[in-house]
């Protein structure tokens, strides 16, 4: 039982929504980058919300599977085609794909977002590492074999879920919801709060952090997103000492240009922070690519706080 | 009088800054409270975060109000002394100050005037204390470095410095856990290494802990790489 790399594509990676409570050991926490995709994949195939799933970056895998299994993709949008002896079939996004041995499931041109979630009816036969299955590049650790898939990889699993043979290529479209409706339009709000060194910005440069329309640099990842724009001048003094630093934190290096933490980050900085994403839009950093639009706007922290519980609400609808 | 102050750090943080200047005592201080903000809140922190000289704790609003946790917090600052005075270990890390291990140290020989026989014999008399761990996985946040030895940073940082390397850049020496990018002037490498998940406790220190380095030859390097590399199963 097992789901075959043809190819690897640019960044395939196994996530699930990471490890938490080991920053203090320099541990970021990794997990999917969109945890808001991730879960409402694992959501409409019936599994936990913690499920690891397939990460998958802006050049999408080819793969085979050994094994009938159901499948689910959700997050950014490519042309998906199964193919087999009988011929090729269209899927899409969040919907139900029952898989046949020796089915071929090809990631084919993107269209919108940056990472999509396969999340599989099955478990992976690999061992947790430090009780998760995300990977941590940096590390080399997690995952398969702590790094991203290769083309002749094997995923192993076990306790496939196997779909009847009348139901084959039979896509229930389970997602109606509006707000699955491809959002991931390159243009984003993003809300902020206030962080540790916000104080020590000027009121004007707090005007033009919020005023200025960032683009999104090809130089982001996972570990953060490097923005262009007009950059912050007469920075605070940089001497201040490194605290502890958390996804979403919005640094302003000495140029002037901010870089918002993820995943994947540093888990102390010594940057100033000007603000930081809320947790409930934290899920949009996994969906930017190079040249997206984004600005940002401030919010109170109990506006932050009834936005994610209206985000958990929404989530448990499914 | 208080010295510290807390500041929201985003919509699910909190960082509490301490005014006193970095010392032994304020990292034993942080430790302390970060143990019993661990106990006293078990499901409602998922991070607790100590560095020089703050704590960043990371909430569940689901568990805890912000308001909440704020004022049990203020409680606990207000306790009497918290200070963590467990008993720390002692780490010798072996480092191979050889040059072909050393890239910068004929540069730093010139930056600090000494001699490059004197800047080994300095940084293996000292004893380091760690105040946190931090960065990328295993990375100690160490004090102590003899005051001769403090040296800029590259201004252009090397792309990849090899896991094990030993740095000194501005007041701070450290070792690099893992093959990353750096900007600091490398006069050694350690052969063992500082975090391996197979283990127990992954990271080699944890803070309050000292660490000593013990100079050792290249062939000393060559065997204890050997052993370190078949008990850790990497590459």
């Amino acid at each position: 039982m097992s789901i075959e790399v043809t190819k690897a594509g640019m960044q395939t990676s196994i996530q699930d929504l990471g490890r938490q409570g080991l920053m203090h050991q320099g541990i970021a926490t990794s997990g999917a980058m969109d945890t808001l995709s991730m879960q409402v994949a694992n959501k409409l195939i019936g599994n936990p919300t913690n499920h690891p799933v397939l990460e998958i970056c802006l050049v999408g895998p080819t793969l085979k599977f050994t094994q009938a299994m159901s499948i689910v993709i959700c997050g950014a949008t490519f042309e998906l085609t199964v193919v087999n002896n009988k011929g090729s079939q269209k899927m899409a996004n969040n919907q139900l794909i029952q898989i046949q041995v020796g089915d071929k499931l090809v990631f084919g041109k993107r269209r919108q977002g940056a990472r999509a979630y396969l999340a599989f009816a099955a478990k992976l036969a690999i061992p947790e590492v430090l009780n998760s299955y995300s990977t941590h590049f940096l590390a080399k650790f997690g995952g398969l074999n702590g790094r991203q898939l290769k083309t002749g990889d094997v995923i192993e699993l076990t306790d496939c879920q196997s779909p009847s043979p009348a139901s084959a290529y039979v896509t229930a479209p389970l997602a109606r919801s509006k707000l699955l409706a491809s959002p991931f339009s390159g243009k984003y709000l993003l809300r902020c709060t206030t962080s540790v060194e916000t104080e020590q910005f000027t009121p004007q440069q707090l005007q033009q952090f919020y005023a200025t329309k960032y683009t999104v640099s090809s130089a982001s990842n996972r570990m953060g997103l490097r923005l262009e724009g007009s950059a912050l001048t007469e920075l605070p003094a940089q001497n201040m000492t490194s605290s502890g630093l958390l996804p979403g934190s919005i640094q302003v290096p000495p140029d002037g240009l901010p870089i918002v933490s993820s995943v994947d980050g540093q888990t102390i900085g010594g940057y100033p922070r000007i603000a930081n994403v809320i947790s409930a839009d934290l899920f949009a950093l996994g969906q930017l690519i190079a040249g997206d639009q984004i600005n940002f706007i401030q919010v109170n922290i109990k506006q932050a706080h009834e936005m994610l519980d209206s985000q958990h609400t929404w989530l448990n609808r499914f | 009088m208080t010295d510290y102050k807390w500041v929201t750090n985003g919509d699910t943080g909190v960082t509490i800054l301490f005014s006193q200047p970095i010392s032994e005592a304020l990292s034993r201080r942080i430790i302390g409270l970060a143990k019993a903000c661990e106990q006293q809140f078990p499901e409602q922190l998922i991070q607790v975060i100590p560095a020089y000289q703050s704590l960043t704790l990371c909430y569940l609003p689901s568990k805890i109000s912000y308001q909440s946790l704020i004022s049990q917090l203020e409680h606990l600052l207000e306790e009497p002394d918290r200070s963590d005075n467990t008993v720390s270990q002692k780490i010798v890390i072996p480092v191979c100050y050889a040059k072909e291990f050393a890239p910068d140290l004929q540069s730093l020989s010139q930056i600090t005037k000494l001699s490059e026989q004197e800047i080994i014999r300095k940084h293996t008399e000292g004893e380091y204390l760690v105040h946190m761990l931090g960065f990328s996985p295993g990375f100690l946040y160490l004090g102590g470095l003899p005051c001769e030895l403090t040296c800029p940073r590259k201004a252009t940082p090397d792309l990849r410095v090899p896991a094990g390397s030993v740095g000194i850049g501005g007041a701070q020496t450290g070792i690099y856990p893992q093959n990353s990018p750096g900007g600091w002037q490398i006069i050694g490498r350690t052969p063992i290494s500082l975090f391996d998940v197979k283990q127990q406790q992954p990271c080699i220190a944890q803070p309050l802990d000292t660490v000593i380095f013990e100079a050792i030859s290249v062939s000393e390097f060559h065997h204890l790489s050997a052993i370190s590399q078949n008990s850790t199963g990497q590459s």
